[in-house]
């Protein structure tokens, strides 16, 4: 059961196609295992809808139906269109958007550590304004408290963590912006996997990393 | 904004789109595609004209490509499912987006049709209830003040973010929210939220 949804603005923003990339990929990704936020996604489509049909109507060139027309026996052959799973998780156990984007094998990423218990891999969307990563974080293990200087978007893949307001699991959306400061907690009984999508870098409000914020960058790609 | 037809006959029409689609893609009808495509051509343009100054220079290469995908998907498209203007819609969305990020040259292995699968929905039996939202949406939206509508119609056909809707009108973030907010709620479409 799915507890933690993207808002209004969020869900929005991507059914009319405003979102940047790497959160837009975050919600449909949330999208995958919530049924409630699908058919709110598929009402605001029709909102898009009643607005592109209310379009003052342009003309387009006279010769433009007959080059199309043209053009449908030219490509007579459909395109292949490849059908990304619709099924929260794909072959390798993880959604199919998520699988593109590692382009290859779990086991192949490459992680960086973040003390003990917490890695993180960077996948590249194309999105030029925001991080997206995957963190792994061990059984108990925590992402020291931090605050952030823009918003965090976070999907949990797999197992489940707590932090200061509450418990998320697989399919849970959290957004946290600069106002909020955490330390999220992986459960006790298994290691827990997370999308993230960062607009700026986090701050660390403990102690022990503080020192690291100065040297913190986005790194989107 | 022009509104040209009441609700009773936007989905009287919207039967006969939904028919010519389903002859496109049962028969590969070119005369019902024709049909699709007078209608919905001009739509096309005009959605594309809305988006960014990129898109928008390459107006007609949009409709090309969105006709040709209702060409080429039409197959797939269910009657039950969807209205056939929804589904046109969402592809002309899917084109837009991906031509601007084609323009933007971003470096990306995901397609709109990744962000945007196709087989949203396999429940068949809430194809009742989906199109009883969809009417009411449709007549919901005649209701909104202009104040709020011009918002919506930022967000949904120039493709702008809530941040970019209050730089362009001069408002605060807060206020389109509200007036977000506010047409969300009128039209029933507004989602519980941690407190905003």
């Amino acid at each position: 059961m799915i507890h933690h949804h993207p808002d209004t603005r969020l869900l929005s923003e991507h059914a009319s196609g405003a979102l940047e990339l790497a959160p837009s990929t975050c919600v449909s990704l949330h999208l995958n295992y919530c049924e409630q936020c699908r058919r709110r996604h598929r009402q605001l489509q029709d909102l898009g809808s009643a607005l592109f049909e209310k379009l003052q109507p342009r003309n387009v060139s006279e010769h433009l139906l007959d080059t199309v027309m043209a053009r449908l026996d030219e490509e007579a052959e459909p395109l292949s269109y490849r059908s990304p799973s619709s099924t929260a998780a794909g072959d390798g156990g993880y959604p199919a958007l998520v699988q593109r984007l590692m382009r290859g094998d779990y086991a192949d990423l490459d992680w960086q550590r973040m003390g003990r218990n917490v890695r993180i891999c960077r996948l590249r969307t194309g999105d030029r304004n925001n991080e997206f990563a995957l963190y792994h974080i061990r059984a108990s293990g925590s992402i020291p408290q931090h605050s952030h200087r823009g918003n965090e978007l976070t999907l949990v893949l797999e197992g489940s963590f707590s932090d200061e307001e509450g418990r998320y699991s697989a399919g849970d959306f959290l957004m946290r912006d600069a106002q909020d400061r955490h330390t999220p907690t992986a459960t006790r009984d298994r290691d827990c996997i997370c999308v993230g999508v960062l607009d700026a870098p986090v701050r660390f409000t403990d102690w022990r990393f503080r020192a690291a914020n100065p040297f913190l960058r986005l790194q989107a790609s | 904004m022009a509104i040209t037809d009441g609700p009773d006959t936007s989905e009287r029409r919207d039967d006969e789109w939904s028919q010519c689609l389903e002859l496109v893609g049962a028969r590969r009808d070119r005369e019902a595609f024709a049909r699709l495509f007078k209608h919905f051509a001009p739509l096309v343009k005009a959605f594309a004209l809305n988006g960014s100054a990129l898109a928008a220079n390459h107006a007609e290469e949009l409709v090309q490509e969105v006709m040709i995908k209702v060409w080429q998907k039409a197959a797939k498209y269910n009657a039950r499912k969807a209205s056939a203007s929804t589904w046109i819609y969402t592809i002309a969305r899917n084109c837009r987006t991906d031509l601007y990020r084609r323009l933007q040259k971003f470096d990306t292995p995901l397609s709109a049709d990744d962000i945007w699968p196709d087989s949203e929905t396999t429940e068949l039996f809430t194809s009742v209830q989906m199109k009883r939202d969809a009417v009411r949406i449709r007549e919901m939206l005649s209701a909104i003040p202009h104040e709020q509508a011009q918002i919506l119609a930022k967000i949904y056909m120039e493709g702008k973010s809530h941040s970019e809707v209050a730089e362009e009108l001069d408002l605060p973030l807060g206020t389109v929210k509200s007036r977000v907010r506010l047409a969300m709620n009128k039209l029933q479409l507004l989602v519980e939220e941690r407190g905003l």
